[in-house]
């Protein structure tokens, strides 16, 4: 049996989100022995189903004060640890014709109260900042938004965990929590790759699966009340702001547009769904009709301008214990010892919150983990930069000056996804160098350097760390290409086949859609390529 | 400008509607927006591959069981034998070398390693009669060191079901350092004019035979012959086995090839071949199409006694859809689709997708609908008409040739 069935790990974290990696990444640095186990891939969840906003907080700042100053503070911390994840783009606050004015003198106290710092902006100087923006403005706030990469962030939280000892299983679902009378002492997992079933102990288990860890929570015999929500977003095959445009209002429907790498991005729609549905997320034409009309008034060219994938993604928002009915939920951190709430020892639940926040919620639960294990170490996160962006001698640039020397786009492209850990990417011969996905410029060597050390284990986990497939043909040209370097990893060509088909699938999911105009044109040449020319189908073993 | 027919669309049904009608005497113009699907060409013509979900093998059989609304129904069974040879001749008039019959599906190899069912294969390809049996024992897959596009690795696993023994090998050439230090320069067209050069085949066939030294069958990426007719040829001599090629990833070195002998073709029996050019518009009286307007030639109208519409599907920008409609870009002829776009696809990607049913309505005569009402002297032709899934049944360059010889047959009645 696996030979980690006897080793007791101090904490068990299960959810590779930012939150699980985040707090592997937290328990770690303080020397605890960690295992980190997700059922599919980093970032599979609510993580990489959002905006990819790095929140100054000003969004929250009238309604709920104490969100908008956690924000804040995380957001000046990830400006420092994570500068390779994130581009600090600024963002407009737009007061539209349709909107009430008054509402931005409220909204400029509020965040000055938060700690968050504002200008106010002529409106048509704020055009001459923004030309993608409504010309019919009449107000416009300065506010320190940014965009994060998600992707990003949470791989460079795992590796570091990686880096000070924990051990990270991939593709490893939980199937039961496992009990010694009151106290819990491991996971049963199932391990997807080999197909078997395998027990892990720990002396403390930590729930951060997010909406998931509803049923995680049942594993465990303890009733968390979750209400799941749906956010639905659609991403354009180009970057039409350059700052990130959010509506001077109280928060709704689709009133933030995000740019971020090639792309940006509209967002979000907020709807209730039934638990049971929580890994059937679809966009349906309603949502896509709401997220172009409102999106449109932010920034008129996106009429016209061409939808890549429309997704959807699930806040995990959790009700008070005395408000079985949700009606008073809160959008905060949720951190729960089900010692003290439940009775059941060595098992904890962090939640709620945001992405913005992951650090702190990291923060949190490991705190708690240290005092059950009456562990006395500071948490450090805050200070300590993450893999990739590190402050060194040489500057970035010289960095990858030295390291690359023939292609400009990959070269740039490799910087902006990895940071300072582009060196690691193989150079220097022409094979290397070769373009595997023309749309984000991803060569052989970055391909190969994430096959090798960032815990690939197929095509669209790829996708996730190089953004191969992720530009404007949707994987039509590249995917072939990548799943040709990914079978020679894997010695299994049939595998690699019916990844291949699999990866197409995941990208059809979110091009149906919003599949029309230049769209159905890709996904029918793809269709012919590789089901026409190929003859790939839908199960190749 | 006056001509007798005037084409709007250069690919596979463009082309041979204008060969067929330039071959008759008529004066003839095409004009083509740019490529076509014949640049992702595989190196064979499918007539009918699959019918009600199972493989074909004698496709004049087996179109009795198509719906009535299908291309070749409409086209009409008693004729579509006559037209299948009808095509044949033309392609081979024009230069093309191809095997295979219209009873009798013969099978090539995907570069998947799948045996797949067609109709007619260029004689770069190697035609199997047998899909369950492959003639050699052992294979050397040989590609070209930096070569993205071929996938050794699928090819070698798809001859496992086979019983081959097959092993990679690289090959590296001097003649490519040059498109391989750009990292998007090394694909297939670009490989393939440097072998049109001649001057590398020789030392290319060289060490093929001595990397296929024990081997029965040299398999090799069809990047051989874009302007060079003769280059396919005279690798196969030079290597010492046989050679099998297969499609590498799109531009197709084959595709472009074929496209560049029927436009010759075309031209050298005086057709007007307009390279780049869009139809803007036309001008209709009395339910006749009269002239059109192209973004190139301004005010020069282009008259002629009919049009032909042979634009092709969505990819080739012959119908458009948007969120809320469907419409053929040109015209505003009547679509046979949904305007739904919730009824367009299927979650599943590898499920018929009924958008690739969709088309240009026509009447019996195949002439194209508008309002409901037919225009008298604007035929349709090609996969820019509806009622079939092409891909799905592997019936593509036959509903676009067959289709376009039926729409010149119309005119010369």
């Amino acid at each position: 049996m696996n030979k980690n069935r006897s080793k007791e790990y101090d904490v068990i974290i299960i959810g590779g989100g930012a939150t699980g990696a985040g707090t592997a990444r937290d328990c770690a640095m303080r020397g605890l022995s960690v295992l980190l186990v997700e059922r599919h891939d980093f970032a599979t969840g609510a993580t990489g189903r959002n905006h990819g906003l790095l929140h100054s907080g000003a969004r929250y700042a009238v309604t709920d004060h104490e969100s908008a100053a956690e924000c804040i503070e995380e957001n000046m911390i990830l400006r420092k640890i994570a500068n390779h994840c994130i581009e600090e783009n600024n963002g407009l606050f737009l007061t539209l014709p349709e909107d009430d004015i008054a509402f931005q003198s409220q909204f400029v106290d509020a965040c000055s109260s938060a700690g968050i710092s504002t200008e106010i902006i002529d409106p048509k100087l704020a055009l001459r900042m923004e030309p993608s923006a409504n010309p019919d403005i009449i107000g416009a706030v300065k506010v320190p938004d940014g965009s994060v990469d998600p992707f990003r962030l949470t791989m460079s939280n795992a590796l570091d965990a990686k880096l000070k000892g924990a051990d990270i299983l991939t593709q490893h679902e939980v199937v039961d929590i496992l009990k010694d009378q009151d106290r819990v002492n491991g996971v049963e997992l199932f391990d997807h790759e080999k197909k078997e079933k395998a027990k892990y102990y720990g002396k403390i288990v930590c729930n951060a699966a997010g909406i998931w860890g509803h049923n995680i929570a049942r594993f465990a015999g303890v009733n968390i009340n979750m209400f799941p929500a749906k956010g639905s977003l659609l991403i354009f095959g180009h970057r039409v702001n350059k700052m990130v445009l959010n509506r001077c209002r109280k928060p709704a429907n689709a009133d933030i547009l995000v740019p971020g790498d090639t792309i940006c991005l509209i967002g979000t729609t907020s709807e209730r769904i039934p638990i049971e549905e929580i890994d059937n997320m679809y966009v349906s034409k309603d949502d896509v009709d709401v997220l172009i009309r409102e999106g449109v008034k932010l920034s008129p060219s996106l009429a016209t301008t061409r939808i890549l994938r429309a997704y959807a993604g699930v806040r995990p928002l959790v009700a008070a214990d005395d408000d079985p009915s949700g009606r008073s939920i809160s959008r905060g951190i949720v951190l729960m010892d089900h010692k003290e709430r439940d009775g059941l020892e060595g098992f904890i639940t962090i939640t709620g919150g945001k992405l913005m926040t992951y650090r702190l919620m990291a923060e949190e639960a490991t705190d708690l983990i240290c005092k059950k294990l009456d562990v006395d170490k500071k948490c450090e996160t805050a200070n300590i930069p993450l893999p990739g962006s590190e402050k060194s001698d040489e500057t970035l640039n010289n960095v990858s000056q030295k390291v690359y020397s023939i292609n400009g786009i990959t070269q740039k492209s490799a910087k902006d996804r990895h940071g300072s850990l582009a060196h690691k990417i193989a150079q220097g011969d022409e094979n290397e160098d070769s373009m595997v996905c023309e749309c984000e410029g991803v060569s052989i060597g970055e391909v190969k350097y994430a096959i090798n050390e960032l815990h690939v284990n197929n095509l669209i986990d790829l996708r996730r760390r190089t953004r191969v497939g992720m530009g404007t043909c949707q994987g039509e040209l590249c995917a072939c290409r990548a799943a040709g370097l990914l079978c020679e990893s894997m010695e299994e060509p049939g595998k690699a086949k019916d990844d291949l088909a699999n990866f197409l699938q995941e990208r059809w999911k979110g091009m149906s859609p919003i599949a029309w105009g230049e769209t159905i044109n890709e996904i029918q040449f793809t269709s012919w390529i590789y089901e026409g020319i190929y003859g790939l189908k839908p199960d190749n073993n | 400008m006056k001509f007798d027919n005037i084409i709007i669309g250069g690919g596979l049904s463009g082309l041979t509607c204008g060969i067929k009608l330039a071959e008759q005497g008529k004066k003839c113009a095409i004009v083509s927006s740019g490529q076509s699907a014949i640049h992702f060409f595989s190196g064979s013509f499918d007539l009918l591959g699959k019918a009600n979900g199972e493989e074909v093998t004698n496709p004049l059989e087996s179109m009795k069981s198509l719906p009535e609304n299908h291309p070749y129904k409409r086209v009409g069974l008693d004729k579509i034998e006559r037209l299948t040879n009808d095509a044949l001749h033309l392609l081979v008039r024009s230069g093309l070398n191809l095997n295979g019959q219209a009873d009798r599906n013969h099978y090539t190899l995907t570069p998947m390693g799948v045996m797949k069912p067609t109709w007619l294969t260029l004689s770069d390809f190697t035609s199997f009669d047998q899909k369950d049996s492959f003639p050699w024992k052992k294979a050397v897959i040989l590609n070209f060191s930096g070569f993205l596009d071929f996938h050794t690795l699928f090819i070698k696993d798809g001859l496992k079901k086979f019983d081959v023994h097959a092993q990679i090998k690289t090959v590296s050439m001097k003649q490519f350092d040059a498109i391989r230090k750009n990292p998007s320069e090394m694909r297939s067209t670009n490989i393939a004019k440097e072998f049109d050069k001649e001057n590398a085949i020789e030392e290319f066939a060289q060490k093929a035979n001595v990397l296929s030294d024990g081997f029965d069958v040299v398999i090799l990426p069809a990047v051989f012959g874009l302007f060079n007719k003769t280059i396919a040829d005279k690798l196969k001599e030079k290597i010492e086995k046989p050679v099998l090629l297969l499609p590498a990833i799109p531009p197709s070195v084959p595709g472009i090839r074929t496209q560049i002998t029927l436009r010759e073709r075309f031209q050298e029996l005086g057709g007007t071949y307009l390279l780049g050019d869009n139809v803007e518009e036309g001008v209709f009286e009395n339910g006749r199409l009269l002239e059109i307007r192209t973004n190139n030639h301004g005010d020069i109208k282009f008259e002629a006694d009919q049009f032909i519409l042979a634009s092709g599907s969505f990819y080739s920008k012959g119908i458009v859809a948007t969120h809320d409609k469907l419409y053929e870009p040109i015209f505003g002829l009547d679509i046979d689709g949904d305007s739904n776009r919730e009824k367009w696809f299927d979650e599943k990607i590898f499920n018929d997708q009924a958008f690739m049913h969709y088309g240009v309505k026509t009447d019996q005569k195949f002439r194209a609908l508008m309002n409901g009402e037919p225009v008298e002297n604007l035929y349709v032709a090609g996969s820019v008409l509806g009622g079939a899934n092409p891909l799905k049944e592997g019936s593509g360059a036959g509903i676009s040739l067959l289709t376009s010889l039926h729409a010149a047959e119309q005119i010369l009645k």
